[in-house]
């Protein structure tokens, strides 16, 4: 009690000097550890927004282009930023962003050939649509139901009851499932309707049976109850809405244009042929050497061991461009694809939130503790 | 029997702050700040941003365990700043770029939907 009062008291004259104090061991401060921004500070294109603040801002504008977009698949171009965001985006969309998926099973009859537990593992991870997920609540911090978990808020549930009484085996599928919320579907049976809709296309997906759950033969019977709930790929796979999520660097290719006229056309063709994959061609009317697909490029070296190899060492320069990325997003159709980057977005930007400080003064706190020893 | 409680990778403890402040001993304006459940996602982004930052003479982060769920950002600056300012500066500035990312993600699906439409 008596020393927060002394605290409080000093607080305010102390503070400012604190800060004003020079580094008292400059000499200290490995060179090598001290980062400078490596671009300019000022983002290179013209309409950039906000003089908003009276401080200094440090804050990237990243530029996007969409290459090709479907509903399970996105390609598009990241640029001006840095592999941190990148790598950030990535990781959020594969654990990060919630999906529903089934988590709780009761059975109540199950003579199938699997046991209880392998059901439920496969149940798990049907996927399930997920448009909703954002809005939906962790079954942890639901306030509806007592943790129990098993409100309209946190929780969808599903039914299935399936017996057989032929002598053919019966297949018991995702389209078995019976579930209380028609937004909650499994993804299967949901493109399966939506290709329905528009039979003009992909009839193959209408031909789809369903995700198998197991296989019954006469007499045997499935009966359970299924709740699925509102979860992240960290917690478990089964909730994660990617199926891949990549970037790769885009790479600068220069070709030393005098150096390579230097060589035979036999040669040009084995240097071409030395890329594993297809990057290089020869114009067939000029006889020059060209790049195709950028790309392409794995960055494997194997161009540039065989221009040496070849005595031309400095016939190609490669370099990884490093804040442009081409980002390939794979969805298992719990969201879109597209939605998925934005769903990262939002979800790094509650995290950021999250960690932010929480009040000055708690920080100041420990500074004066420090001065008063 | 003894397996670890789901969620304790997410849920920060009872009496447990997310962010808390450690200012260091010896140097002036340098300080460690410990983060309580979250990982290199916010680890990574949070020193490459601290190092656009010209008064950030170091900003560095670690994970120091992968069982124990949490990680250790370490700021110094120059006399011009302080760790917490820019702190709290790294994360105003991320976060103003994801925000300024979503709106042009968003124009570009518009336009490129639009590309789409118009070209059957
Ligand atoms: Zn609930």
């Amino acid at each position: 009690m008596d020393q927060r009062r002394s605290v409080s008291d000093l607080f305010n004259p102390l503070r400012p000097e604190s800060n004003r104090n020079p580094p008292l061991y400059p000499s200290l401060i490995p060179k090598t550890l001290i980062s400078l921004p490596k671009r300019g500070q000022n983002p290179s294109g013209a309409q950039k927004p906000p003089a908003m603040e009276t401080t200094v801002s440090y804050q990237r504008f990243p530029k996007v282009r969409i290459r090709e977009m479907k509903d399970e698949y996105c390609k598009f171009e990241l640029r001006e930023t840095d592999a941190s965001m990148a790598n950030a985006l990535r990781r959020v969309m594969i654990a990060e962003v919630p999906t529903v998926a089934i988590d709780l099973v009761e059975i109540e009859v199950n003579s199938s050939v699997l046991n209880d537990e392998f059901i439920a593992h496969r149940l798990g991870l049907i996927p399930l649509t997920s448009d909703n997920a954002m809005r939906m609540r962790f079954s942890r911090d639901c306030d509806s139901c007592d943790g129990d978990g098993q409100c309209e808020f946190c929780s969808v549930e599903f039914h299935l009851n399936v017996c057989c009484d032929s002598d053919q085996t019966l297949d018991v599928t995702s389209a078995d499932l019976r579930s209380a919320e028609a937004s909650v579907i499994p993804v299967d049976l949901a493109v399966k309707a939506l290709a329905m809709e528009s039979s003009s296309t992909s009839y193959e997906a209408a031909e789809q049976r369903g995700i198998i759950i197991v296989k019954l033969r006469r007499g045997q019977e499935l009966r359970l109850r299924a709740i699925a709930r509102k979860g992240i790929g960290k917690d478990h796979a089964k909730w994660s809405p990617a199926a891949t999520v990549t970037f790769m660097y885009e790479p600068d290719i220069h070709i030393n244009e005098d150096l390579m006229e230097t060589l035979s056309l036999d040669e040009k063709r084995a240097w071409i042929e030395s890329s594993p994959t297809k990057v290089f061609d020869l114009d067939p009317n000029t006889g020059q050497v060209v790049v195709v697909d950028p790309e392409a490029y794995t960055y494997d070296d194997e161009v540039i061991k065989k221009a040496e190899a070849m005595g031309k060492p400095g016939l190609v320069e490669i370099n990884a461009k490093e804040d442009s990325f081409i980002f390939t997003v794979e969805s298992t159709g719990a969201i879109k694809a597209s939605q998925l980057v934005l769903n990262a977005i939002d979800v790094l930007r509650q995290k950021l939130d999250a960690v932010r400080l929480q009040d000055a003064e708690e920080n100041d706190f420990s500074e004066l503790k420090a001065h008063l020893g | 029997m003894n397996a670890p409680d789901r969620y304790e990778r997410f849920v920060v403890p009872e009496g447990t702050k997310k962010v808390s402040y450690e200012r260091d001993t010896k140097i002036v304006n340098a300080a460690s700040f410990t983060i309580e459940r979250e990982d290199h996602t916010i680890g990574n982004i949070l020193r490459m941003q601290l190092h656009r930052d010209p008064n950030v003479l170091f900003a560095g982060y670690k994970l120091p365990h992968p069982l124990q769920y949490k990680i250790l950002v370490r700021i110094h600056t120059t006399s011009q700043s302080s760790p917490s300012q820019a702190y709290r500066q790294g994360i105003e500035d991320l976060d103003k770029e994801l925000q300024y990312l979503k709106k042009a993600f968003e124009e570009e699906k518009i336009r490129y939907e639009e590309k789409q439409r118009l070209s059957y």
